[in-house]
């Protein structure tokens, strides 16, 4: 028989798991990932009435990197993890981070099997009457879910940000000047230098450091100013005032907002937008509260992992839609590589945006890395917009 | 009960085909138990973006998902890479009936980027000082790998030289 027109398989990856009744009590799952670059495997076992893993052993069968094996001394951290829905996030911090993101992966699909086997169970218990509610006894959210090796965030339940309140005596007013703002005053007019990207814990759950501890690095550091730009998190004109008259420092806010093209950094835009939005009508609300819109990152991971090999002009990239709903582009982010940079700076060029600069920081060790440099000094969120408008500002490699 | 009959079995494939220069397609087929399901996309290269979508889920339990078609529709457009996760999510939902249908969307462009990552590592040298060098100069080279799981953690031997690196330019530990 003759073979034509077939094409080979670009990549393939099989994944199997398995789940057995031990006693009463437990089940034990087995899972195995074979993939055109990775093949391990794991066994767990799980107690059936709370979805607790009580013990897990993974196995390297083939993998890349020199130091792939040491990701199976993490994997125990997975003990005491209750396997309920919305684990999934706890398991890729902790087990993807510390570990690997292809065990996460699997064992994100034994979670998967053991919840659905725990219905078997349960509809079998019933003699298959009431599935629906027995359905539902699996699939729920836990109350309380048991991670015993884990202090971080539970699964089904954000972490709540703590009330920020200012002082009863002091009058909130985002653009009123501080005692910060009349020493910048002061000073002659000339650089003055922003990060205007950084993240915060709580208020960003992927940020490991406070606002208090940011601020503080970036004054060390001898920034002129910083941006908190958490994401999809409004902070208040009381809270930012609080903490610059705490600081003494110019302190502004910004958003960094997910849309159908990506995320986005807005200023002098405080609506509460919550879940994805379309970049198109995102524009529409920035633009009709005066404010100003520049793409984040714009080719984040796109020339890594072999994706720049896929052969992206700079002619196809200023070709995407997003281009044509932004106000400027963020053309140095500490989160990506020279290249992703230097591309991003290029279509900014072709298309005549401005170019802003920004750490993306998520604790104090990467604040500053980059920042915007602006001519004159900025001192409240009225005078960043108006700066970021005029046009009169370049991104700055700081740190 | 006997303990060596399962109770729950899953097989879970996706595999990525080239249609042509400028088209990948990644199918991910899903068979367990009480399941039945496939998502296939297209992804426009070298922009990265899914071009087309389409699939079906049948779950014994829940209820057929209202305009499963519709709603894969909306990420038509949504360009696979970092941060692509929230996005697929939010458009199509959280819907307990939905979780299944999300992963495996995401799968789907998992594939797409493994693929892509397949590549890169067919060119590593075989000798364990070449592979250090291939991978010290990877994490250099891609950032956001630095202290991503076991094999960049901090203090590790592929990360050594973009640490003293750091700590040259900045005069403190990265």
């Amino acid at each position: 028989m003759r073979l034509e027109n077939t094409t080979m398989r670009e990549f393939m990856r099989n994944k199997l798991v398995s789940v057995a009744r031990r006693d009463d009590e437990t089940i034990l799952v087995h899972a195995v990932l074979d993939d055109s670059i990775y093949s391990l495997e794991i066994d767990l076992t799980v107690t059936i009435d709370n979805l607790v893993c009580t013990s897990i052993v993974g196995r390297w069968l083939r993998w890349t990197t020199p130091e792939c094996p040491r990701a199976l001394d993490f994997l125990g951290e997975a003990a005491g993890f209750c396997l309920a829905a919305g684990i999934e996030d706890t398991i890729h911090k902790t087990i993807g981070r510390k570990s690997c993101r292809h065990y996460a992966n699997l064992l994100i699909e034994c979670a998967h099997a053991a919840r659905e086997a725990v219905k078997i169970i349960n509809q079998q218990k019933d003699g298959g009457n009431n599935s629906r509610s027995l359905l539902a006894t699996a699939t729920h959210k836990p109350a309380a879910p048991s991670i015993a090796a884990d202090s971080s965030p539970q699964p089904g339940s954000a972490t709540p940000i703590p009330p920020f309140t200012a002082p009863a005596n002091q009058k909130p007013e985002s653009s009123r000047t501080t005692t910060a703002a009349r020493m910048r005053q002061d000073k002659q007019a000339g650089p003055f230098i922003i990060d205007l990207h950084v993240h915060t814990s709580p208020a960003s759950p992927c940020a490991s450091a406070s606002a208090e501890t940011m601020i503080e690095e970036a004054m060390r550091i001898g920034l002129d100013g910083i941006c908190l730009t958490d994401h999809n998190h409004v902070w208040t004109a009381e809270q930012i005032e609080t903490l610059r008259q705490q600081y003494d420092f110019v302190i502004l806010r910004g958003n960094e907002i997910v849309t159908n093209q990506g995320d986005m950094l807005v200023f002098g835009f405080d609506e509460d937008i919550q879940g994805v939005i379309k970049l198109e009508e995102l524009k529409r609300r920035v633009a009709a509260a005066g404010g100003f819109l520049a793409a984040a990152h714009p080719f984040r991971g796109f020339l890594t992992f072999g994706a720049g090999d896929v052969g992206l002009t700079t002619d196809q990239a200023i070709g995407r839609e997003m281009f044509r709903f932004v106000d400027a582009i963020e053309a140095r982010n500490g989160k990506v590589t020279d290249k992703e940079n230097g591309l991003a700076a290029e279509v900014a060029e072709r298309l005549n945006l401005p170019a802003t600069g920004g750490s993306d920081a998520h604790d104090e060790t990467t604040v500053g890395v980059y920042a915007t440099r602006f001519d004159q000094p900025i001192n409240n969120e009225t005078e960043l917009v108006a700066a970021l408008k005029a046009g009169r500002y370049k991104p700055v490699a700081f740190r | 009960m006997s303990n060596n009959i399962l109770i729950f079995s899953m097989n879970r494939n996706t595999s990525v085909e080239k249609i042509n220069d400028q088209m990948l397609e990644s199918v991910c087929r899903l068979t367990d138990t009480v399941t039945n399901a496939e998502i296939r996309i297209r992804v426009k290269m070298p922009d990265l973006e899914i071009s087309a979508i389409d699939g079906f889920f049948h779950h014994t339990y829940f209820e057929p998902v209202d305009n499963l078609q519709a709603r894969l529709q909306h990420v038509v457009g949504t360009r696979v890479g970092a941060g692509m996760l929230k996005i697929i999510k939010g458009l199509i939902g959280s819907d307990d009936n939905l979780e299944q249908v999300v992963y495996m969307v995401e799968e789907c462009c998992h594939g797409i980027i493994l693929s892509l990552t397949r590549k890169v590592l067919l060119k590593a040298p075989d000798d364990e000082p070449g592979k250090v060098r291939f991978y010290s100069d990877m994490v250099q080279n891609s950032i956001r790998l630095y202290d991503r799981c076991a094999a960049f953690a901090k203090g590790g031997p592929l990360v050594r030289e973009l640490e003293a690196a750091a700590e040259k330019t900045t005069g403190a530990p990265r």
